[in-house]
């Protein structure tokens, strides 16, 4: 088995190492870096596959577009019955994988067949529990049908992972992709070429894409792991770009805004980072003291200070211009004066001058947990701590180690604790429906809240309602129920970061996804300087 | 061989003397730290981070703006209290587990060394990343996998000085004149081999400080926000492309602190060599 | 020579026996849970069924002493089970990326050789003189830096500021230059003091003399007396450097990226990742009993008063 399979990866490697070689006049390829190799490339598993690398290598069946809506990808069109349970997909004509075999309706049917055989492990995507039958109607047409009506459908589909194709032989004999698979052969724009171990990864130009316009570079993707490192190899010119979030410190990029040797450009909002309240544990099951802290952090100078103002306050766990998200709530302004009042009312006094609260005896105190290696959120932390303080809450900052950090969040262990959200095409749908799972720090922070079992059932109703109007309006109750209780501290809204040298590149743009990085409109005119 | 030579300071030696005044300073700033800072070593100031050298910060802000003048005085408490407590650890634990090996021999003796020689198959700074990486980060480990690392060299060292001295005559003189074992053991030979290794321990205080600020700045040893000189070049390596300052500082106070025990060290090393070849 | 080597090849498998004891105890006590660890670096949502899951998928269900037969019967087959994060062989990954280490301490150790030794000769001979002087500052100085923190200034200066080196990475020659220098500093100075220790010593013992007084050239006495003598302690602490240099190109793959075992160690202890830690001390415990026992014949070569049976050692 094995044999066969580095056989195979070997004629591939051949293959591609041929095409490179016969493109004589192939452009200089663009110098990415990312903290990890690309990883087996599965396209219907997680960790440590990069979501990058998947979208670069396979499709879905319809492509995100801006502010939720989706695109045709490999399906050039597709209806969706009246009662919202069969979906009919009519693929393109003439698509094929980049070993030659055809991308057809039973080549998606294997694919579903894999994903589905490993159903356990994409529960978290509500998609993945609805699906009740698909199969190839004809060569081109391929019907999805669902247990009960799910609005988000199309969204789910679109995203980097699982629901994207590899090639049927590809896929090992087992018929299943949980264990592994042959070899990454996909329809997407580009094939991996060659990867070696903690140096860098090669992205050729898929020549036969579908558009009929391949991209005209290879990609070459150093594996840099930190971030440090990485700037200073931008700075010596050792990669040409950086992309994405968390590439680069918001210090070294207010560093290379103002630096007029390169070019910097900022996304828009692409997910919240927002702390979570546990309603369910004193003293934050008072929703006074929740709304104290919502008016006690300063977010404009949280935001002034560390991250150098290079991302928008978020006001909302969404950002208003998401799908769903403009229900017309009121923000927590920045208050102190209020957040005293609201401590003092809850009963929380200060004891002399200046210090902090207490109540019966007990001081007020709330534990805030993170993840200790995140210098960002860590920085963040401490900011809270310090803005807290004047008003006479300590904040106990607990830096832990993330497995720690996975099962306090999980056992509804924290006062507050680190919350960012996923970012499009993952809201609103995907957060809301994780709201539902005990293991999410979502459902422990909201677990003291009055009535969360009518929450949960809300939101429910509004994943599977097939009505535009009523969807809206159970998701406008649900966003509004937990901006009143305050079980989110939303802090700042994330955006993508781009830097390059002036003049290295050209054309280069954040696509409407966070993990897409569009590389075959970035050009690369001429040499480097 | 039971007097230890202590003139080690000579009149024409300045840097000695320049090592010695350093050594000194940092020991009245370890020990009033909290008085001298002019901040608090820990307090964030956000409207001023990353500010440059000035008259309100001497050295600057780091990413927080905190003082770094403060963090790396109170680093030096934290350098030298940890290092201290590490020295005298491994002083204790190589001394009395040498002593046992060395005094009373046997099964117990190669017992005892073949363990040691497990200790020391290993790379101490490796073995002791890993114990930290095991046991966990934080003060309390990082000296707990120092002394783990270290303690075998500290006991095999006195085994054989303990074996040395016990071959004495006046040690056999004194064992017929009816003496205890343990009033010997103390007497005779527990006093000098202990003075000899508290020599030998004020040598190494230098490359155990290194192993501190390594472990930390692999983000493996003290935690932050405690000003430690490790833990703050690690804090500083985001920001090391815009303010190589606040990465070079802190690693100039271990340059110095390290200088200031290796000078005195050498000497010391100088004067003692003669009698420990003696020993052997 | 050969009941030598293969005396103290199997000293090595009680000394590997017990590490491997003591390893898997620890990572099993305190806030070790395996189970956890998995889920998160695998991405799965911890629930309770989940974990049972793991727990089970891991064998972690079983008795401390059953899993670690269970670990030792694969491992002594060098199968030391699947990275939590990569899923891919540990042993795999760990041996991809040893050449990287290997090469990295390889070039540190012939620089610490390479200018440790003119270094220490020319303070030896020209004692008291300029480069006496000069070479004992310089090493008290690299005795006492930090190894990262020279990395950094090596950064600083010579890709920043003057360009001439890359910051990241390996790749040609010259990605190699920078670790290596700041890894082998610290060696190198210690090694430098040595030579020069034991030159002087050796220069003024009663041979030397009769030898200086029988009319034999300078040159041929420090040559052929002096250094050859003075190399014995040299040698014997080489396998001390090793274990120095090992330490320290953990440290310099972290500030300049570098694709070795110690950046893999380091994000395997950050993660957890019990199986490649498991394997990582194993192989430098191996390693490192390897360099000594080259040391020990490196010594036995160059002074035959040795004999290997012996150990040469106390």
């Amino acid at each position: 088995m094995t044999n066969r399979l580095s056989l195979y990866r070997g004629v591939c490697l051949c293959l591609a190492l041929l095409g490179v070689l016969l493109r004589l006049d192939a452009a200089e390829p663009i110098v990415y870096s990312h903290f990890a190799n690309a990883g087996p490339l599965n396209p219907h598993l997680y960790s440590p596959n990069q979501l990058y690398a998947q979208e670069l290598v396979y499709e879905p069946l319809v492509m995100a577009g801006p502010a939720g809506t989706v695109e045709p990808g490999l399906a050039e069109r597709w209806t969706v019955s009246e009662d919202g349970l069969v979906y009919t997909f009519y693929l393109r004509d003439g698509v094929r994988f980049t070993d030659g075999e055809p991308f057809n309706a039973e080549a998606v049917v294997k694919n579903f067949d894999a994903i589905l055989a490993n159903r356990a492990r994409h529960a978290w995507l509500e998609l993945a529990n609805k699906i009740a039958s698909y199969r190839a109607v004809d060569d081109l047409v391929f019907e999805l049908t669902l247990s009960a009506p799910y609005y988000p459908t199309l969204n789910d589909l679109s995203l980097p992972r699982p629901f994207r194709f590899i090639s049927p032989k590809a896929i090992p004999a087992s018929g299943t992709t949980g264990q592994g698979i042959v070899a990454p052969v996909g329809t997407g724009r580009y094939v991996l070429a060659e990867s070696r171990l903690g140096v860098h990864d090669r992205f050729a130009p898929n020549p036969s894409h579908w558009s009929g316009v391949p991209a005209d570079a290879d990609v070459l993707v150093k594996i840099i792991p930190d971030p440090m490192s990485r700037a200073m190899a931008l700075e010596t010119g050792e990669i040409d770009l950086v992309f994405g979030h968390g590439q680069i410190s918001y210090d070294v990029f207010g560093a290379l805004e103002k630096n007029t040797n390169f070019e910097t450009a900022i996304s828009d909002p692409m997910g919240t980072v927002a702390i979570a309240i546990n309603s369910g544990k004193s003293p934050t099951d008072d929703r006074r003291v929740r709304q104290a802290l919502q008016h006690m952090v300063d977010k404009d100078a949280l935001i002034r200070g560390i991250l150098l103002g290079t991302q928008p306050r978020a006001d909302f766990l969404f950002a208003p211009d998401e799908p769903y998200a403009d229900v017309g709530l009121v923000p927590y302004e920045y208050d102190p004066d209020t957040a005293n009042r609201l401590l003092d009312e809850a009963g929380w006094h200060r004891a002399g001058n200046g210090g902090f609260r207490d109540r019966d005896g007990v001081s007020l105190a709330i534990d805030f947990v993170y993840i200790g290696n995140d210098a960002a959120h860590k920085a963040l932390a401490e900011t809270i701590q310090g803005q807290a303080a004047r008003v006479g809450i300590w904040i106990d900052l607990q830096g832990v180690e993330e497995d720690l950090f996975l099962r306090r969040q999980r056992d509804g262990d924290f006062g507050m604790i680190m919350s960012p959200t996923w970012g499009p095409p993952f809201e609103p749908h995907a957060i809301l429906g994780s709201m539902r799972l005990p293991a999410h720090a979502d459902f422990q922070a909201q677990s003291g809240l009055p009535d969360k079992a009518g929450l949960d059932q809300a939101i429910t109703r509004a994943l599977e309602s097939t009505d535009e109007a009523e969807r809206a309006a159970g998701i406008a109750r649900v966003l509004t129920t937990l901006h009143e209780e305050a079980v989110y501290l939303p802090i700042h809204y994330t955006c993508l970061f781009s830097a390059y040298r002036k003049g290295v590149l050209s054309g280069v743009r954040f696509a409407p996804g966070r993990t897409l990085i569009p590389f075959e409109d970035f050009r690369k005119p001429g040499s480097r300087p | 061989m039971t007097s230890i030579p202590l003139p080690i300071v000579r009149r024409r030696d300045p840097l000695l003397w320049l090592a010695l005044g350093i050594l000194a300073l940092l020991v009245v700033l370890a020990i009033f730290a909290p008085v001298l800072t002019p901040y608090d070593p820990n307090a964030i100031d956000l409207d001023a981070r990353l500010a440059p050298l000035s008259g309100d910060h001497w050295l600057g802000t780091d990413h927080l703006g905190r003082d770094v003048l403060s963090r790396l005085m109170a680093g030096t408490r934290v350098s030298l209290g940890s290092v201290l407590v590490i020295a005298l650890l491994i002083l204790g634990t190589g001394f009395v587990i040498g002593s046992l090996s060395g005094w009373l021999g046997g099964w117990v003796d190669s017992v005892i060394m073949r363990v040691c020689e497990a200790f020391m198959t290993f790379p101490t700074f490796i073995l002791a990343m890993f114990l930290t990486g095991v046991l966990g980060r934080g003060m309390t480990n990082v000296i707990l996998a120092i002394v783990l690392t270290h303690w075998a060299w500290y006991a095999r060292i006195t085994r054989g000085m303990v074996q040395a001295v016990k071959s004495r005559e006046y040690i056999a003189a004194a064992r017929l004149a009816g003496g205890s074992r343990l009033g010997i053991f103390t007497r005779h030979i527990a006093a000098p081999v202990l003075n000899q290794m508290l020599i030998l321990a004020t040598l190494d205080v230098g490359h155990m400080l290194l192993h501190v600020s390594g472990l930390s700045f692999l983000g493996l040893g003290i935690q932050p926000p405690t000003p430690e000189w490790g833990v703050m070049i690690n804090d500083a390596r985001p920001h090391f492309w815009t303010n190589p300052g606040l990465v070079i500082m802190p690693g100039a106070m271990i340059l110095l602190t390290v200088l200031a025990f290796n000078i005195p060290g050498d000497r010391l090393r100088d004067r003692l060599d003669p009698t420990l070849a003696e020993g052997r | 020579m050969i009941r030598f080597i293969l005396k103290r090849l199997l000293a090595l498998i009680p000394v590997l026996f017990a590490v491997s004891v003591v390893v898997f105890v620890l990572l099993r006590t305190g806030e070790n849970d395996p189970a956890m660890s998995y889920l998160r670096l695998s991405g799965i949502p911890p629930t309770d069924d989940a974990l049972a899951d793991a727990r089970l998928a891991l064998g972690l269900d079983r008795p401390v002493l059953v899993q670690y037969l269970e670990w030792l019967g694969r491992a002594v087959r060098l199968d030391f089970g699947r990275s939590y994060v990569t899923g891919a062989p540990v042993t795999d990954h760990l041996l991809h990326y040893l050449p990287n280490t290997l090469y990295l301490a390889g070039v540190s150790l012939l620089l610490t050789l390479a200018l440790s030794l003119p270094l220490g000769v020319a303070g030896a001979v020209w004692r008291g003189k300029w480069p006496d002087h000069l070479t004992r500052r310089l090493a008290a100085i690299g005795v006492s830096a930090p190894s990262f923190w020279l990395g950094f200034l090596f950064i600083l200066l010579f890709s920043v500021k003057l360009g001439w080196l890359p910051s990241v990475g390996s790749g040609g020659p010259a990605h190699v230059i920078m670790p290596a220098f700041s890894v082998a500093l610290m060696s190198m100075c210690i090694n430098m003091r040595l030579l020069r220790g034991g030159m002087v010593a050796e220069m003024s013992s009663r041979h030397i003399l009769y030898a200086r007084m029988r009319g034999v050239t300078p040159g041929v006495i420090v040559g052929k007396h002096v250094l050859r003598n003075s190399l014995i302690p040299v040698v014997t602490a080489i396998g001390m450097h090793v274990g120095e240099i090992l330490g320290g190109a953990v440290v310099a793959e972290i500030v300049f990226s570098w694709p070795g075992v110690g950046r893999y160690a380091v994000s395997a202890i950050y993660n957890r990742d019990f199986p490649v830690m498991q394997c990582f001390i194993l192989m430098m415990t191996v390693i490192f009993v390897f360099a000594n026992l080259l040391t020990d014949i490196a010594c036995a070569a160059i002074d035959p008063r040795i004999r290997l049976d012996n150990g040469g050692k106390a």
